[in-house]
């Protein structure tokens, strides 16, 4: 007992504490830099979108109506979700399939309607999609070691292919029509994809039967789409699969859970509180704000006259410039990163060789955007005649200049696969390509996309490069193809900023950084929703 | 001689793909040479005089052993002493790394796997392994066990085979109603028998396994040792174990490793336990070791 009572004695003072102080103040200047950050973004945005939208136009009853349909009930469930998680995820999941479905339709309509055309796009659906999903499909059932390099086959000789053969072929889609087109090559894809969905991930309904519905409800429907003036066959058959078939699942699987139910009243609550705020101002006669930002904008092409002019040529040339970047540093950045992690002696003279390419790819990043301008001009316009201010040529020099950011990130990603996971596989007698196919890439697709998100994002904002290549600072029509002379949204937003009048500077250079904005997030929600898709998937 | 015979009917019915057709080449050229020298037919694998480096640390210092077909060879010594190392080079994981060099003979029934016209791919799907650490893939418990037959392309009874490889690993009674799950969410144990199915779902001839039972309880332990035992009926397995009564338990042969990568003594595991030349194997044997 005497020796306990004296351990306590010490213990105590020993116990004196220890300063935190230095911790602390780090802390709280860590929270304070986070925090100037979101808020200089917060009111750079808030700013515009005051603009873009025109909302001090709106008078003082407008705020009110918003505030009594749209505001008032979506903040009342907002806190009844707080109670009732299931009902706010449920929420949560319709509004994003909903937004999502619509910003995805609107790509996939830009992509293959208004720059491919859809004789150009069964084209190449035939040479590349048909034997690809084919190859997939049965690669799933019986997992022969042919498929990979068949696929590999495809995708070098589809290309190929699909251009020798363009004339026929795309004669065929000529003669099928654009909804035909559609229908054979989304819808069909679609039913396969949806039975698939529903039947590996829910449990309620028969994915034939889904599969059913989805091929015939587009038919079924397409007297009453016929009826709406701005929806074509070809938009509606475009929208069907990015919107209908995804948004009629989620709301089916929460309307059949019970606890779910109540999660659907968010959503519609803000949707009529919306479909109120449209309605009810102008029947009272109250002002609402005028908006720079709208359909009338994003369909038209520039103007003198700033109520008349829209950005629709520069959003198909970068949208059509993106695409184009994305394909090729996802294929070569992606390529050159396996190489130099997979396959390039790391020892000897040919490692030294390859230990200088890594260091250098990694100069290559830092490098400013004009000089692969520069080098674009001399390579791309001039050496190769892809001509000036063209759509190849800026997709090519965009291209170079976030190269190295996708090799490094890829590197990066593909490094952080164990090594005992590249044993096992090589220890149960896997080839090369198997390990790469079957163990490093399913680990390493998240941080590669990831990397690409980023870099695009840089390229898609960029101007700099496309001014050195002769891109054009307002084009009138939208690029006519691969060879077409373009504008991309940056620089025509340039363009309209030097305009001396108040309505360009405030309203419209405004309302083209949203659209800017509108556009680089829905890329990158594709992207995330990819590497989501990959994570969760136990690969 | 009936294995070989098993194994050239195996690399015929997967020939077809491209990759199973030089397996079958290796395999041709190995037992044309196993058949000239019939009088150690017994013996599989023939390490002669090997040295190996790390870049200029060495390794192993002149090993020579014989390990015979169909027992349970055993491999002992302090940590370091280069135990995993001689492990790897009989199915040439040690390929994998670049400062790595090796100089002397390993003959796999009678055809030395160093020489320039062995496909080390094809040797491994022969050499199965179990490594040290788990290293199950972050996959589906069935498509770990699955790996090894995709790709060598033996897709038939897919499922029986892999309830067979689980049900001798010991684990199937565990896992049996949740193959789905991913390999990942598996105890370390759990874990370890799993990549042990996963390298016999594969029929290999000659199994190494470096350390299986050292994430085990006594349970499991005793489990993957008569495995182990039943798997000498039909395959050569070389074991390394810091274990001297797992070694004394199931093995037939004994190799005893000391520090520098030497190999002091190698017999019967009986002999070497009770009786060793060697007064440094005895001292390790009986802890009095360094
Ligand atoms: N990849 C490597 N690079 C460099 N040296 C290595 C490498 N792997 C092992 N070594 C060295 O080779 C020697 C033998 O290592 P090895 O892994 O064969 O030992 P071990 O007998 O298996 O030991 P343990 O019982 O601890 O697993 C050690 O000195 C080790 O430092
Ligand atoms: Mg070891």
């Amino acid at each position: 007992m005497a020796t306990g009572t004296e351990r306590q004695g010490t213990d105590r003072a020993a116990f004196g504490g220890v300063s935190r102080l230095r911790g602390v103040v780090f802390r709280y200047v860590t929270f304070a830099a986070s925090l100037f950050g979101i808020l200089s973004l917060a009111v750079l945005l808030g700013y515009v979108f005051w603009d873009a939208f025109g909302l001090e136009t709106a008078a003082p009853a407008w705020y009110a109506t918003m505030v009594v349909t749209v505001v008032l009930p979506v903040a009342g469930f907002l806190l009844y979700a707080r109670r009732n998680p299931l009902a706010g995820r449920t929420a949560l999941e319709l509004a994003a399939t909903a937004t999502g479905g619509v910003l995805s339709g609107f790509a996939l309509v830009v992509v293959l309607e208004v720059i491919a055309g859809p004789g150009l796009w069964f084209a190449y659906f035939l040479a590349m999609g048909v034997p690809l999903g084919a190859l997939y499909l049965y690669g799933r059932r019986v997992e022969a070691s042919w498929t990979g390099l068949a696929v590999l086959g495809v995708l070098v000789a589809g290309p190929v292919v699909g251009t020798a053969l363009l004339g026929p072929l795309s004669r065929i889609g000529g003669f099928l029509g654009g909804p035909g087109v559609y229908y054979l090559s989304v819808i069909a894809p679609t039913a396969l994809v949806a039975r698939h969905v529903v039947d590996e991930y829910l449990d309620g309904p028969n994915g034939n039967y889904v599969a059913l519905a989805t091929l015939v409800a587009p038919i079924l429907a397409a007297p009453a789409i016929d009826t709406v003036a701005v929806l074509s066959r070809s938009v509606w058959l475009l929208f069907f699969p990015t919107l209908v078939v995804p948004f009629s699942i989620v709301a089916g699987r929460n309307l059949a859970t019970p606890g779910r139910r109540v999660g659907v009243a968010g959503p519609l609550a803000f949707a009529l509180g919306v479909g109120l705020l449209a309605v009810v101002p102008d029947l009272l006669g109250v002002a609402g704000p005028s908006p720079w930002f709208d359909w009338q904008y994003v369909t038209s092409a520039p103007s003198q006259t700033a109520e008349q002019a829209g950005l629709y040529p520069a959003i198909i040339g970068s949208i059509f410039m993106i695409v184009l970047v994305a394909l090729l540093t996802l294929v070569l950045g992606v390529g050159a990163a396996l190489y130099l992690e997979e396959y390039a002696p790391s020892s000897g003279p040919a490692g030294a060789v390859t230990q200088f390419i890594r260091i250098n790819i990694s100069n290559l990043a830092g490098v400013p955007s004009v000089v692969y301008g520069i080098l674009g001009l001399a390579v791309f316009a001039n050496t190769l005649q892809f001509g000036f201010g063209t759509v190849a040529t800026a997709a090519f020099t965009l291209s170079l200049l976030i190269l190295p950011i996708v090799i490094i990130s890829a590197r990066e990603a593909i490094r952080s696969v164990p090594d005992s996971l590249r044993e096992a596989s090589y220890g149960m007698g896997a080839t090369r390509w198997q390990t790469i196919k079957n163990v490093i890439m399913p680990r390493a697709i998240p941080g590669i996309l990831t990397g690409t998100i980023l870099a695009l994002g840089r390229a898609i904002g960029e101007t700099a490069p496309l001014i050195m290549i002769g891109v054009a600072t307002t084009k009138f029509s939208p690029p006519s193809g691969l060879f077409g002379k373009m504008t991309a949204m940056p620089m025509q937003v340039f363009t309209w900023s030097s305009y001396p009048s108040e309505a360009f500077q405030h309203g419209v250079v405004a309302a083209g950084v949203v659209t800017l904005l509108v556009v680089l997030l829905t890329m990158n929600s594709v992207a995330i929703l990819l590497r989501n898709e990959f994570e969760r998937g136990d690969y | 001689m009936a294995r070989n015979e098993d194994t050239m009917a195996d690399g015929e019915s997967n020939a077809g793909t491209d990759e199973r057709l030089i397996t079958t080449d290796v395999t041709a050229g190995l037992d044309e040479e196993s058949t000239a020298t019939t009088d150690s037919s017994r013996t599989v694998i023939d390490a002669r005089n090997v040295d190996f480096y790390y870049d200029d640390v060495q390794a192993l210092d002149d090993v020579s052993l014989s390990i015979p077909e169909g027992e349970v060879t055993a491999m002992i010594g302090p940590s370091g002493c280069g135990k995993s190392t001689f492990l790897r080079c009989i199915n040439r994981m040690n390929d994998l790394i670049d400062i790595a060099r090796f100089e002397g003979e390993l003959r796999l029934r009678g055809k030395d796997v160093y020489d320039d016209d062995v496909d080390p791919v094809a040797l491994r799907r022969r050499v199965g392994m179990v490594f040290q650490e788990p290293n199950p893939f972050p996959k589906s418990i069935y498509d770990n066990v699955a790996y090894g037959r995709r790709i060598q392309g033996m897709d038939e009874n897919m499922d029986e085979a892999v309830e067979q490889a689980l049900r001798r690993a010991a684990l199937w009674d565990e896992v049996s109603d949740q193959l789905d799950k991913s390999g990942l969410d598996l105890s370390g144990g759990q874990q370890q028998r799993l990549c042990i199915a996963r390298a016999i779902a594969v029929d290999p001839e000659v199994i190494l396994m470096d350390e299986p039972a050292s994430a085990l309880d006594p349970i499991a332990t005793s489990k993957i040792e008569d495995l182990i035992e039943e798997l000498a009926t039909e395959y050569t397995v070389v074991i390394v174990t810091h274990n001297m009564q797992q070694a004394a338990r199931i093995s037939d042969k004994t190799a005893v490793f000391l520090t520098g990568g030497e190999l002091v003594e190698f017999g019967d595991t009986d002999r070497i336990f009770q009786d060793p030349d060697s007064d440094r194997v005895e001292d390790y044997i009986t802890g009095k070791f360094g």
